[in-house]
Formats: C-alpha cells, structure tokens, sequence
C-alpha cells in the first residue's frame, strides 16, 4: 500500500544504504499490474487520526524523521519549522477533547515555497536581498490552510523570485532530484515538487509563473495542479509578474492536489485579480477506482497539441504522451491531433512580458523598508549597491531585459506586441477548447537534466518552458500527472502529461486526472530514495 | 498572425540530447529583422538602479543581446487589429471600496526596515 501512515519507528528508524543515495539509482524492476493506485494522504490522514489509529505527533515525527534523513541529500527545504510538534500536540488535543471541530486539513503537512509569505518563518522568494525577512503577515493561501488545521512544516527552495526552470537560481542551495540526485528537479517551485516526491512532505504549494509548478511535477513524478489565473487569491505571493502568476498544488495524488486547491481558492479581498466565482467541491470528484465504469470517460474530447510532440522533444517523452493518449482511448475518451497556430510565438511573448513587469515588481527592493541594504553616502548608490549585492545574475539580466522592452520608444515594439500576442494565444486555446473537453500535451521537453547542464545558456532553458508558458498567457488551468519513464542509462526518470482546460473548470481536469491515475496499471511513481522505506 | 513558414523558421532548435540556441543562419535573420537600438546595458543598469561591475557588464551584454535578438521575431508579425490583452482576463476586475483599514501588525513592518530613527525611515541625502 502507498501509505505514509506506517507505525512510526522513530528510535529504529531504517538507515538507508550508501546505494540508495549514490547518484546513479538502480533501474526500477517493473511492477506487476496489481500496484494499488496512490491514495489521498490528506483523507487517509483525517481517516486516521480520526479513528485514533495513528496520533499526528507520531505522524509529524515520522515525516520530520524523513526529512532530516534525506534532506542533506536533496536540499528542498530553506527553512524547517520548530514548532511542528506542538501544533501536531494542538491537533492531538482536539481531538482528545472532542469538543472542537477538526479542520478538513487538520493534522496535514504541507511544504509552502519560499515566496509565499509566512509571518513566523522568514521568506526569502531565494533571494539574498531578502535574507533573513520576516513578512508582517501570512499570505491568504497560508491563512486558509492554517485555519483548516494544515502545520506548516517549512519554506521550500526555489529559483529566485521564480525566474528560472532548474531551481539552480537559488541564491542559497541547489536541490537535487529525488529520482536522482545528479539532476535537477526543474523550477522554480523545485523544492515543493522533490519534497512531496521524496515523501518529506504530503503536499505542498508553489507558483506557476510559466511552468514552475507544471514542469517541477513532471521532472519528480508527482501531481501538479495550476489553477485558472483567479481562482487562488495572490496576496502574499512575492509577485514576478503580476498578469501570469498564479499559486499552484503538488500532490502525490491527484485527489490530495484537487483537496488542497479546495482549501486555498475562492475570491479575496485583498487581490482585485481574484475571482468572485463559486469555488465547486473539487473533492466530489474522486470516485473509488472500483467504482468506476468499464469507460468512465465515454464521450470526453480530447485535443493532443500536434506542436508539442514534433521534431525536437525527446521522443520517449512523445511515446509516453501517446500512450497516456491511448490509455484515454480506453477510458472512453476520443483523441485528435489539434493544432494551435500561434503556439510558438507564445514563448518570446512570454518572456518579454515577464522580464518587463518583474523589472516593476523588483524595483521595490531597494533597500529601504525591508531586505539588505549596503550603507552608500547617496541614495541612488543605496538603491544600485543593495541591488547589485542582494540579486542573483539571472535576476538582473531579466530586470535589465525588461527595463529595455518598457523603455520609452520600445514599448510598441515589445512588450504591446507580446500583449496582442497573449490576445492571439488566448483565442487559439478558446477555439480549441471549443472543440474539446480538454487538450493534452508533455509538460516539458524532456525529463529532468543534469544539474549545471544549462546554467550558461539562457535561451536554452527558456526553450524549456515551451510546453507551458502558453497556458500561463491564457490564464487557463493545467494539470500534470505523472503517465510514464524515459529510460536514461541506469536510471529511470518520470514523465509528466498536461492536461489543459477551459477557465475555471479545473473540476473537469480533476476527474479525468483522478481516473486516469486511478486506471494507470503497473507504474509507481516512488523515488526508490524513498520506495524500501515506504513498502515496509 | 505569421505564415506557416515564418513559424517555423522562428521555431526554436530543439535536438534530442538539449536544447539550442537558433543556429546563425537563423540568428542572422532575426538581428536583420531588428531595427530597435541594440541594449546598452550600462544605461540600462543605471535605469533599474542596479550597480553593475564591469565583469557583469562584459558577461551580460551579449547575453542580453542575444535574447533581445530573439524577442525581436515578434516584430516580424502581422498584429494589425490585435488588441493587446493586458491579463488573461478569465474576470474582469474585483475591486474593493476605498476604506482604510488600520494594519495589525505595525510593529513587524516596523521591525524590517533596516535605518529606522522613529519616526522616519533614514536614507541618505539626494544629489
């Protein structure tokens, strides 16, 4: 079973071979197909704990435990939180008294990347120049969660302020890859998306900018869930460009990312974007694999995006995308090739929107109110020497790129005709939508590639993003589950497929992932880092 | 909208063992395509306020110019009659009324600026 919920063993806990941490993993055997599909952590744990089976300090020990085995190895964690215990304690005495309600969340860990505001932990957004900051206040996503019961375990590491696909941009430490650890987890929410698929964690929150919750899922095996741009409200959120940011859900269940988005969405005052729209039960969608039809898809249209299996993309990224496109075809659904005219133009069109309002949103760092600042005897030479000394290289070339777009004379030419392009991204996806229930795609080129292998090429790593930066333009959501491996050598590395719905209707994109897992026969999608621990 | 053959010559060059930059036939035709004034990236860093070190300048600048270069291939498409989309817009906007609330938690923002002399917030003098 692919519980967590083991009895803890906190004195005896297993030692792990020098083997399971070597860089080069061992070639998982395959599973016969009676693997039992991943379960919900979040309801397996109210089940428990409500049940008294297991108490959430003896659940909370057991994850720490876990996390501080395999964090000098995986690095996905800026900062763990102390006061863990105590407020498994506070959950424990709930529901001793009995005389309190239990928050859907209650007892619940949840890793919240490191620019989500959190006001009794600091919030770096990766950055130097926010060293050590303590916000004044919990951002909305970590208010709600809080108020549901979730604890907090800890900030997880990122590319900073979200610019970069490879959290190599952390200005504090580089996280490995779980599957293995010469590689990179992808980004920027790398450190969410290794610590829910190295079980450090049972889910967790990041952001998705153009891709950095969606391609961080695919590269660790795990579900990423990006929600319509509005749907989650973004105060507290760290803004890198305000149009495109969205906070998004890692789970290594669909249902635990689906339970999760229920939690965090719904309007906001304090976000003028956020949406006033009903927030639908997204939990009622998760039926029991035994009680599903023989086609419980039946009749559900689905567009393969023909740009994103071409010339170019690993093609065992391509036959694991056919065969989840066929295993659609089993459940029911009709699959045709769509193709989306202006899909290639979203790139460059992304890029100079997000360098240009991320060169607004940085200027606010300026060593004034809050974050490093370098003494200077004049203010100008204030505000250039804190910059200069608290923000990493990528950081500076995407505000410098994006000063150049918006600069007097250039705006017509760059950032107005990157917006008309959002307008023209944005109608190709309604037309295609119009035509399907849902369109699939990769979610990233390739699987995870070793670290340092694009660190000096810019454009390089930004031709990664090519898969998902056009939903973050047409403010649609998406959902990334995993659906097979690329086989590289000695080690087998995961593959996420995209689902893409209209706006709003993530209820949609949840049913159909949550049948698909469910229905998904002889994969697991445990890092053996973890898998010898997990099967006792 | 571009033709056919201007996406996909503006298509970037994936391979099966990474991902490349456009090659310099194509990088030609892009730079040609671009009749904007090159970045100057110490006008720039003086304009975002960032110091740059000479050595950031040299490691920056062709960098830089290589991906203004590519975004420069927007330029080489038919727009007329697009409106600029400024968001997604899957909703118009929600605005609140213009209430002032007073700020809890005063003393933390307080806390986090590095010169305060209460009641000011210190900076240097402006030249």
């Amino acid at each position: 079973m692919l519980s967590t919920l083991q009895t803890p063993r906190l004195l005896r806990f297993p030692t792990f071979s020098i083997k399971c941490l070597s860089t080069s993993l061992p070639l998982p055997t395959p599973l016969p197909s009676t693997t039992p599909p991943p379960q919900s952590q979040i309801l397996t744990t109210r089940k428990s704990l409500l049940s008294r089976e297991i108490s959430a300090v003896d659940l909370a020990t057991t994850f720490l435990t876990r996390l501080r085995h395999t964090e000098p190895h995986l690095k996905s964690f800026l900062y763990v939180s102390d006061v863990v215990l105590k407020e498994a304690e506070e959950v424990d005495r709930k529901i001793r008294d009995n005389n309190e309600e239990l928050g859907p969340l209650a007892g619940v860990l949840i890793g919240v990347k490191d620019n989500i505001v959190t006001c009794d932990m600091p919030s770096t957004a990766g950055s130097k120049i926010l060293e050590n900051y303590i916000p004044p206040f919990d951002a909305t996503v970590v208010e709600k969660i809080r108020k549901k019961g979730a604890i907090v375990i800890g900030k997880t590491n990122m590319d900073e302020f979200g610019m970069g696909s490879t959290t190599e941009g952390s200005a504090y430490q580089v996280t490995a890859n779980p599957w293995d650890l010469s590689r990179v987890p992808g980004g920027s929410s790398g450190g969410s998306a290794a610590a829910v698929s190295a079980r450090q964690c049972m889910v967790s929150l990041g952001s998705d900018t153009g891709g950095s919750v969606r391609q961080p899922a695919s590269f660790c095996g795990v579900v990423g869930l990006k929600p319509t741009y509005g749907r989650v409200s973004r105060y507290g959120l760290v803004a890198y460009a305000s149009s495109l940011d969205v906070i998004g859900c890692f789970g290594s269940s669909v249902a635990d990312a689906g339970i999760l988005l229920h939690a965090i969405s719904g309007h906001d005052k304090f976000d003028a974007t956020s949406s006033k729209r009903e927030v639908p039960d997204f939990a009622s969608q998760f039926i029991a694999s035994d009680q599903l039809d023989s086609k419980p898809l039946k009749g559900l249209r689905v567009g393969l995006i023909r740009e994103t299996i071409e010339d170019g993309v690993d093609p065992e990224v391509i036959s694991s995308i056919r065969g989840a496109a066929s295993h659609l075809e089993e459940l029911g659904c009709t699959v045709t090739e769509v193709s989306l005219p202006s899909f290639s133009l979203g790139l460059p069109a992304y890029y100079i929107l997000a360098s240009s309002e991320s060169s607004s949103n940085l200027s606010r760092y300026d060593g004034v109110r809050y974050g490093k600042q370098v003494v200077a005897e004049e203010l100008n030479s204030l505000y250039g020497e804190s910059r200069a000394e608290g923000l990493g290289s990528e950081v500076k070339m995407r505000i410098l790129m994006g000063t150049y777009g918006l600069s007097a004379g250039y705006y017509d030419a760059y950032y107005k005709r990157a917006q008309q392009v959002r307008t023209l991204v944005r109608e190709s996806f309604r037309a295609a939508l119009d035509e399907n229930d849902i369109l699939i795609s990769p979610a990233a080129p390739s699987a995870a590639y070793k670290i340092g292998e694009k660190k000096n090429d810019p454009l390089s790593m930004y031709a990664g993003d090519i898969m998902t930066v056009n939903v973050n333009l047409a403010g649609l959501p998406a959902l990334v589950l995993p659906c097979g491996f690329v086989d590289n050598k000695s080690v087998s590395l995961p593959v996420g497929i995209q689902m893409i719905g209209a706006a709003f209707e993530e209820e949609k994109l949840l049913k159909v992932g949550h049948i698909f897992e469910q229905t998904l026969q002889g994969c697991s999608f445990i890092p053996p880092l973890v898998a010898d621990e997990l099967a006792c | 909208m571009g033709s056919i053959r201007t996406l996909h010559l503006l298509k970037p060059n994936f391979t099966k063992n990474g991902i490349f930059p456009l090659p310099l036939t194509l990088r030609s035709y892009v730079m040609k395509s671009s009749l904007l004034e090159p970045p100057n990236v110490p006008r720039l860093s003086e304009t975002a306020r960032i110091s740059l070190t000479p050595q950031e300048i040299e490691d920056f600048a062709p960098k830089i110019r290589q991906v203004i270069d590519w975004f420069g291939q927007l330029q080489n498409v038919d727009l007329q009659s697009i409106k600029p989309a400024i968001r997604a817009d899957t909703e118009g906007d929600n605005l609140r009324g213009d209430v002032p609330e007073k700020f809890e938690n005063i003393e933390a923002l307080i806390s986090a600026v590095p010169g305060f002399q209460e009641p000011y917030i210190k900076v240097p003098k402006v030249y």
